[in-house]
């Protein structure tokens, strides 16, 4: 089905999936507007939020199935198998940390139940971001993902922790869009050109001038900042450690993805002719974060900030695939980011159920002895590490296989050394996890008694936990749909030529 | 028209920005600065608006109604903090440490 993206009717059809949840969001809001009183309200808007993913996840659906594309030039916003990945990636994460948040909110005593039309809202601009096709699209994507994610980092106000995380959240972030900023104005001096595809072929057509570089290097360090890559990684631990358990693994499953997918994208369309400049910068990011990642991991002793550093190696480890800069490199980041994401939320929402009202995060020593007390949640919390650590028969080692293999195809052989000799590192941080739960005694005997696990984040997890292992030992449905949706990205030729 | 000397001023004007996000350590003080980035990154497109025609100067508007947005929030967040420690010094923000 071609769609005309300069038409008004056409442009409404191409962004149906975000529009449909953008008004689900208003009725949400609507609805909160008068219901916010007690923990019913909460459960409701929760509810509400869910039925909005589902949605917009069939509004996604039917653009795919109907094999929508662009008649003519993409304007504003891309229409390809690997837009439409992208959503559905990002409403399942979004959907599942609603899950996970339902009865937690309500425990925490934060009954506000504008977190939910908050969380579409950010949802929103995750899916802008990742299907962008013009930099005006991705700067107004990622600023409405972000706004919406500082509110939520600090959505727990009452504790001082949530408001620190939201204040480091909110000053990094701006500061890193001030940087993308100055990266699309100076790309769009060189060219003259918002539009992907129109900037791409004018980079073909012409050698890049000293403007299209810097340009470019500032689009690269504003993505550094938000996918937490070395050096533009300190916010991160203080930030994911502070923010509402359900909102930290948002952030490192959602927001994460998000950029990630608009960085394959960007690089994929705008900077395809600069690939030796942008290689040596991708390389020298991905070894530093994948070593330093590892390496603060293994000190930390919440369980928090274990996660938030082990975030910043796999991000790193994602980083080699974008290296590659092929379709094997695409399909590799789509995989990942779906092994990486089921497990991040299976872990956060085992963490979430641990936590008790108004205490400090999770300590390694608060798991000691937690299989003889809930053998199953210690199982799933298992299954999480051996998946982050990339063990064989878990979906994680299927992930980084791609990763590995994707480089490796692409000519790169020093990257996947250091990413074996980071995992190998992770070792040291994610089996004491799994040493402390199962072979140390609890502490005390009134230990583990507090551990509240509502039957919906029961179920969002175990789904999680499942597919894990399910995909671990039979990914073939997933490999092929992320390698058919990948070679989409860059098969799209361009209709007209350059102004 | 002064192409140029309205690049370089904007640069200056940003790395200013910059410069101030880094050394300053009031809050709101650190707040202006990134607008004072976003601001020079807007006289970016004007200027360049010039060469290429309207669509930068299209530009300004989105990144003038991000900026208010993100003020808005910004604002509100330092609120909460000073709720918490009856200061927006970034010295005293020391509750979460690496």
């Amino acid at each position: 089905m071609p769609i005309d993206l300069s038409s008004p009717g056409g442009a409404t059809l191409a962004l149906l999936p975000e529009l449909v949840l953008t008004f689900w969001a208003l009725v949400v809001l609507m609805y909160v507007a008068w219901h916010h009183r007690d923990g019913h309200d909460m459960r409701t808007a929760g509810g509400l939020s869910i039925v909005g993913y589902i949605f917009a996840a069939a509004a996604t659906a039917w653009l795919a199935w109907r094999g929508a594309r662009p008649e003519g030039l993409s304007f504003m916003i891309a229409l390809d198998g690997f837009r439409f990945a992208s959503d559905a990636l990002l409403l399942w994460i979004a959907a599942a940390v609603a899950i996970l948040s339902v009865r937690w909110l309500i425990r925490q005593g934060i009954l506000a139940p504008e977190y939910y039309p908050m969380l579409m809202l950010a949802t929103v601009g995750m899916m802008l971001l990742a299907g962008a096709a013009d930099l005006i699209t991705l700067f107004l994507g990622l600023e409405v993902m972000s706004i919406s994610v500082y509110v939520l980092a600090g959505f727990d106000r009452t504790r001082r922790a949530s408001a620190e995380a939201a204040l480091k959240y909110f000053l990094i972030g701006a500061f890193a869009s001030g940087f993308l900023l100055y990266g699309i104005a100076l790309t769009y001096g060189a060219t003259g050109q918002f539009n992907f595809d129109l900037i791409g072929a004018q980079f073909a057509a012409t050698p890049p001038t000293l403007m299209a570089k810097l340009g470019m290097g500032l689009i690269l360090v504003g993505f550094a900042f938000k996918i937490a890559a070395v050096p533009f990684h300190a916010w991160a631990p203080d930030v994911y450690e502070g923010a509402p358990t359900p909102i930290t693994a948002f952030m490192a499953s959602g927001v994460k993805a998000a950029a990630f997918l608009a960085l394959v994208r960007v690089l994929a369309e705008v900077f395809p002719a600069l690939v030796d400049l942008w290689r040596p910068v991708i390389f020298g990011l991905a070894a530093i974060t994948i070593l330093v990642g590892n390496l603060t991991a293994l000190s930390q002793t919440s369980m928090k900030r274990m996660l938030a550093y082990s975030a910043i190696a796999h991000a790193g480890y994602l980083l080699l695939a974008v290296w590659a800069h092929s379709d094997e490199g695409t399909a590799a980041v789509l995989i990942y980011l779906l092994a990486y994401s089921v497990t991040i939320v299976a872990a956060f929402g085992i963490l979430a159920s641990i936590e008790r009202a108004g205490a400090r995060t999770v300590r390694l020593t608060d798991l000691e002895g937690l299989f003889s007390v809930r053998p199953f949640a210690s199982i799933g919390l298992s299954i999480c590490m051996l998946s982050l650590l990339g063990f064989p028969g878990t979906f994680g080692f299927i992930g980084k296989w791609y990763l590995l293999s994707a480089a490796l195809r692409a000519g790169q052989t020093t990257l996947p050394v250091i990413a074996m000799v980071g995992s190998a590192i992770s070792i040291g941080y994610y089996l004491p996890v799994v040493l402390a739960m199962t072979l140390k005694p609890a502490r005390t005997r009134q230990a583990h008694q507090t551990i509240r696990f509502p039957r919906p984040a029961r179920i969002a997890v175990g789904i999680c936990v499942f597919a894990i292992l399910l995909l671990g030992v039979w990914p073939n449905t997933v490999l092929n749909f992320a390698t058919q949706t990948a070679v989409q990205l860059r098969q799209s030729e361009l209709p007209i030529g350059p102004r | 028209m002064l192409l140029g000397p309205s690049l370089a001023l904007s640069a200056v004007l940003f790395v200013l920005g910059v410069a101030g996000v880094l050394i300053r350590r009031n809050a709101i003080v650190v707040f202006m600065c990134v607008e004072l980035m976003l601001n020079a990154v807007n006289l970016t497109f004007i200027a360049l608006a010039q060469l290429h025609g309207v669509s930068g100067q299209i530009m300004v508007f989105f990144v003038m109604t991000v900026a208010a947005a993100e003020a808005a929030v910004g604002l509100a967040i330092i609120l909460a903090i000073f709720r918490h420690t009856q200061s927006v010094d970034l010295t005293h923000i020391n509750l979460l440490r690496g």
